[in-house]
């Protein structure tokens, strides 16, 4: 799951570093939107405003997680 | 009254009332007022003087409005650019404007890309900048009591130009940085004042309804007015926003550097008229070409183009300023825009000049010629496209060119898609076809 949404994450943020450690403070608006709009599309789950936090977006993996809670709130 | 003088009044007849807020600080207008002072005074003891440029950074935060006002109560031209503005970029502006000499009425000049390519230097007069400001308080009914949150880059109109209504009036100026942190969009709206206002650009609204529209409902009793501007609001969007807040005024406003805050309609008002920004407000008056050009006049237009005679005269005539937007009036004396002359891109709410992208992109040692055009994405709607003709040897590496357009532009002129083609098609003239690229491309996607 993780090599798959990198890869779409980059197919829509060509310019991010998905390997960073600092991603929440290296994204703008845009991109964090961006990131919401894919995953959203992607695995149909709700990503809502309180999910938008450092702490889910600091790391790739980290938002690896937020996508499998959610789907995991789905089932 | 200027901003300056207004900040002055408050420190005297209200010296305690929170001027703004920043995260965890907040300054009452008498603070503010000393700070203004002390700045000023620093900046002459350091060799600024009267009518004078002035190049700083527009840092998202209550330092900014000190060292602004500072540079306006030192009689000097604020000069702000964007907080990640590059510093050989701050210094080409610098030699640029220091090199000039201005008419004593200047007081800001504002850099944008606009629509016409080149970064240009937009300078406004004082009288610019005092009846834009009344434009708002005036038609969009702004009070001492409200709370306004500015969210966008403090160097650009839409968040600077309320930063004068709402000090001039006695309210309190909340900054954010962004929007990307949703929570602390929502952490604002539960500080102890009693209204909020907020400008957002329609992407922003989009997002607001998508991921949070519950939550955005909970405080309709507080919102006072959210404008929009900068693009195309959708007619669903305005009529899910009304719904969300239905007891708010939702403006959709007509405006830019170059003009100032020119009509403004309140779509919440059941029709939710796509396109429509409404009446002329207080000091602005618009005309309309027989092909559809857009003309504006008023004291808030622009005195011109920083040392570009040639390109200021080709918009600004006889105190009107000939915009590249189409539009009717309809039979209410309501304006609508119908779109743009010229090759401008709008995404998300943003305006891309592909000119901009292409010169950025044409930097990158793989590019030898490039075209950049809109495209549609499933899912995030219109973003642009990259076609680039490579360099013999080089291979297309999408991350490195969007990377290398990264350290040059802002994110929103970041190419999503990338096509390498063998040769560009051109007019009957050698100009680049962009037209043909732009249906091949949306047909494709």
């Amino acid at each position: 799951m993780k090599q798959h949404i990198r890869s779409i994450l980059e197919d829509a943020l060509p310019a991010v570093d998905f390997d960073s450690d600092f991603l929440f403070s290296e994204l703008d608006s845009l991109g964090v939107v961006t990131i919401i709009m894919i995953l959203s599309d992607e695995y149909h789950i709700r990503i809502d405003s309180q999910d938008v936090t450092p702490r889910n977006f600091r790391t790739l993996d980290s938002i690896v997680s937020l996508v499998e809670s959610k789907l995991k709130e789905n089932a | 009254m200027t901003l300056e003088e207004s900040i002055r009044h408050f420190a005297l007849t209200a010296p305690d009332r929170v001027a703004a807020v920043c995260s965890q600080e907040r300054i009452s207008y008498q603070d503010l007022w000393k700070s203004i002072e002390d700045k000023a005074s620093r900046l002459r003891s350091s060799g600024l003087q009267h009518g004078r440029p002035y190049v700083f950074r527009a840092t998202q935060d209550i330092g900014f409005l000190i060292e602004y006002c500072a540079v306006h109560h030192a009689g000097a031209i604020a000069v702000p650019l964007g907080h990640s503005e590059t510093e050989s970029n701050m210094q080409t502006i610098r030699e640029e404007v220091e090199s000039l000499s201005f008419e004593d009425n200047i007081s800001d000049i504002l850099y944008t890309t606009g629509t016409t390519g080149k970064s240009k230097g937009v300078m406004l007069s004082e009288t610019a900048l005092v009846t834009c400001s009344e434009n708002f308080i005036c038609d969009m009914q702004y009070t001492a009591d409200l709370c306004y949150i500015i969210s966008g880059p403090l160097n650009h109109i839409a968040s600077l130009f309320k930063i004068h209504p709402i000090l001039s009036i006695g309210g309190t100026v909340c900054i954010l940085d962004g929007l990307k942190d949703m929570n602390s969009f929502y952490e604002v709206l539960s500080l102890p004042f009693s209204k909020f206002a907020t400008f957002l650009v329609p992407a922003s609204i989009r997002m607001l309804l998508q991921f949070s529209s519950d939550r955005l409902h909970s405080y309709a009793g507080v919102i006072d007015f959210i404008e929009t501007g900068a693009a195309p609001i959708s007619r669903a969007d305005m009529k899910q926003l009304s719904e969300t807040l239905p007891h708010s005024r939702l403006y959709n406003t007509y405006g830019g550097t170059e003009i100032g805050a020119v009509c403004t309609y309140n779509f919440n008002d059941g029709r939710y008229l796509e396109g429509c920004v409404g009446h002329p407000m207080k000091h602005s008056a618009i005309e309309i070409t027989p092909e559809g050009g857009i003309i504006v006049s008023g004291p808030t237009v622009m005195s011109g183009y920083v040392g570009d005679e040639d390109s200021t005269r080709q918009i600004l005539r006889d105190g009107r300023i000939y915009t590249s937007d189409l539009g009717y009036v309809d039979s209410e004396g309501m304006l609508h825009i119908t779109g743009r002359q010229g090759n401008v891109i709008n995404v998300g709410g943003f305006k891309v000049n592909p000119e901009d992208v292409e010169r950025a992109a044409l930097s990158h040692p793989s590019v030898a010629e490039c075209v950049c055009v809109p495209a549609e994405h499933p899912v995030l709607g219109t973003v642009l496209k990259l076609v680039v003709v490579l360099r013999e040897g080089c291979t297309l590496d999408r991350h490195s060119i969007a990377a290398h357009i990264g350290t040059l532009l802002e994110s929103h002129k970041i190419p999503v898609y990338y096509e390498s083609v063998a040769s560009l098609q051109r007019t009957y003239n050698g100009k680049l076809d962009r037209q043909y690229y732009q249906k091949k491309t949306l047909t494709l996607h």
